[in-house]
């Protein structure tokens, strides 16, 4: 046995890498981000360019690998983009959820009583409306929209996040070191500032990730129904839409938009598993 | 106990409050009523009428005291897209495939999950585990009109074995209830996967196994009575979770239930239909949470209500 010290880090590392699936499912989440990133070199034409109008309707082929979509566009260029599309929403929509759900889950977790009363009131009107009534209502109000959609799985994506940090924030709350800085006259916005967030960082982090396929499903969902991303923007769920009116002639139209939801949200999900796992292995198969 | 009881409801009154203020606001600001359809065009001056007629002339808070006056009569309005009925002719009408299918799934789906997670949990670490998660995580992970889409794509186009569509033909139910039964399946498998490891790591386990009880008694009658607890707990909200579920699976699976009606309402601005459903929705998942935590608690004597920790 070595005496070098190991930093918590990497025994997350350990336990991380441990875990094949999560290791796997993130060297594709990965692929699809760097996919995402340089969609226009690997994608030969724009998103929305109606270049092969005359070969509607192509089958899959070495010229077009996804085939040619309804109105003339190169199916794989549209799948490629529309991981920008997804990946965008749920990263942004995560982030959201942080700016939300960081500060209410540390005020309930640290004041508690009347305050935690509040903020678990507030969760408990969010979990009884499902989210996707709300999402539909909202979308009709403000006409979908990229941001619009982003806003509003934010508004459900950040209760998970507030739990999390609200359950670390009150075992954490009760320590020495924070008995020390209350103490030496510290103000409760510079403990939570400065001892309690940084130390339910690894919840923080869980929070995000598993955030992100949550916002993508989403997004999905509404884009489904029409009241998403509004096209020619490519988005997987509006594909599916559309495809589903071809799938007895035209199988490609269906088959791929829904393979490649399928596989970035299970990839982003098994990655967050798997973070989750290495950072808290207290919280393990919950 | 009683007076935990009580102060649930009165939360979910609260919470109901809020919530029917909320939607009710948000629905009349959506811009556009329910006269201003592009496919029937009315002139202003009957627009006005029937407006009038429908009391949408009046203010706002007006109109919602007065449907809620409704609601706690049981009278949730008339449905404009429909209106030789009431919203609960309607709902005793498109409810009942909704009911049927998605309760099939939920029947089907919880069992063969709760079948899954013991298998699972009982030969952990072997390809068993492996398989059963990762059907466990699929269903979690995926939408479930990505799942029906599949289930079409194979067992409907490719391999011709059932239709894709339809109401008239049991066959047809066939795959919108596996559609359903993923979620169902999925959860139970995840839940009873954990709870049973859970409960099998504990000393009691092991002084049963010392003791030399049979693993067949230790598994059904001490791990898994212990381990159900929690896999009560959500089957009351994963039977209504089946209701907004319908939106997708009722649209790929073009089944005529309630699914298509929580689209309509908002598209067509049906205010009372609109209310009816999100008011019903909202209602049943607070009583079932409630009802969930009840059950726990007589089925759990160590949980006391009312003490404070």
């Amino acid at each position: 046995m070595s005496d070098t010290p190991r930093s918590p880090l990497y025994f997350a590392w350990r336990r991380f890498a441990d875990n094949k699936a999560a290791l796997v499912a993130g060297a594709i989440l990965l692929l699809i981000i760097l996919m995402a990133i340089f969609a226009p070199l690997i994608a030969k034409t724009g998103y929305a360019d109606q270049k092969f109008l005359t070969q509607a309707y192509a089958f899959p082929q070495a010229e077009f690998w996804f085939g040619v979509d309804d109105l003339g566009r190169d199916f794989f260029t549209r799948i490629v983009y529309g991981a920008r599309v997804s990946l965008t929403i749920g990263f942004t929509a995560a982030a959201f959820s942080l700016v939300i759900g960081i500060p209410l889950g540390a005020i309930a977790g640290y004041y508690g009583g009347r305050a935690d009363w509040c903020v678990m009131r507030l969760i408990e009107l969010f979990s009884v409306v499902p989210p996707l009534l709300a999402a539909m209502l909202l979308g009709a109000l403000t006409n979908g929209g990229f941001l619009t959609i982003v806003l509003i799985a934010a508004l459900f994506g950040w209760v998970q996040v507030c739990l999390l940090v609200r359950a670390q924030v009150k075992a954490i709350a009760q320590k020495e070191f924070v008995r020390a800085a209350q103490a030496l006259g510290a103000t409760p916005g510079y403990i939570i500032r400065r001892h309690l967030i940084p130390n339910a960082i690894s919840p923080i982090i869980v929070g995000f990730v598993l955030a992100i396929p949550l916002a993508m499903m989403l997004e999905a969902s509404l884009s489904f129904l029409g009241i998403g991303v509004p096209p020619p923007t490519p988005s997987w769920g509006q594909m599916i839409n559309v495809g589903m009116n071809f799938m007895y002639f035209y199988w490609h139209l269906a088959v791929f938009p829904t393979a490649a939801l399928a596989i970035t949200v299970l990839a982003t999900t098994l990655f967050g598993d798997g973070l989750r796992d290495a950072l808290d292995p207290t919280l393990k198969g919950r | 106990m009683i007076r935990y009881i009580l102060g649930r409801l009165a939360s979910i009154l609260l919470t109901f409050t809020v919530v029917s203020v909320i939607v009710f606001l948000m629905m009349h600001a959506v811009p556009g009523g329910p006269f201003d359809g592009n496919d029937m065009p009315v002139n202003d001056a009957v627009k006005a009428k029937l407006n009038a007629s429908l009391g949408l002339d009046q203010p706002l808070y007006v109109q919602y005291f007065k449907y809620m006056w409704g609601v706690l009569h049981f009278d949730f309005g008339i449905p404009f897209q429909s209106p030789g009925e009431t919203v609960l002719d309607l709902l005793a009408r498109a409810w009942p495939p909704s009911l049927i299918l998605g309760g099939a799934g939920v029947l089907i789906g919880a069992p063969l999950g709760i079948l899954l997670g013991m298998a699972a949990a009982l030969r952990r670490n072997t390809w068993i585990d492996y398989l059963a998660s990762a059907f466990a995580t699929l269903g979690l992970t995926i939408p479930v009109f990505v799942i029906s889409m599949a289930l079409i794509m194979v067992f409907a186009v490719w391999l011709n074995w059932l239709p894709a569509s339809g109401w008239g033909k049991p066959n047809a139910w066939v795959l919108p209830i596996i559609a359903y039964a993923a979620i169902p399946m999925a959860t139970y498998a995840r839940y009873t996967r954990s709870a049973m490891l859970d409960v099998l790591n504990k000393p009691f386990v092991t002084v049963l196994r010392a003791k030399g009880l049979s693993e067949r008694r230790i598994i059904f009658q001490h791990v898994l009575r212990n381990a159900a607890l929690p896999m009560v707990t959500v089957f009351l909200p994963m039977f209504i979770g089946t209701a907004t579920g319908s939106i997708f699976v009722e649209a790929m699976f073009r089944v005529p239930g309630l699914g298509a009606y929580f689209v309509s309402s908002i598209e067509l601005r049906d205010y009372s239909l609109e209310m009816a459903l999100i008011l019903m929705i909202t209602m049943m998942f607070c009583l079932a949470y409630l009802i969930s935590d009840i059950i726990y608690a007589l089925l759990n004597p160590r949980i006391r209500f009312g003490e404070r920790k």
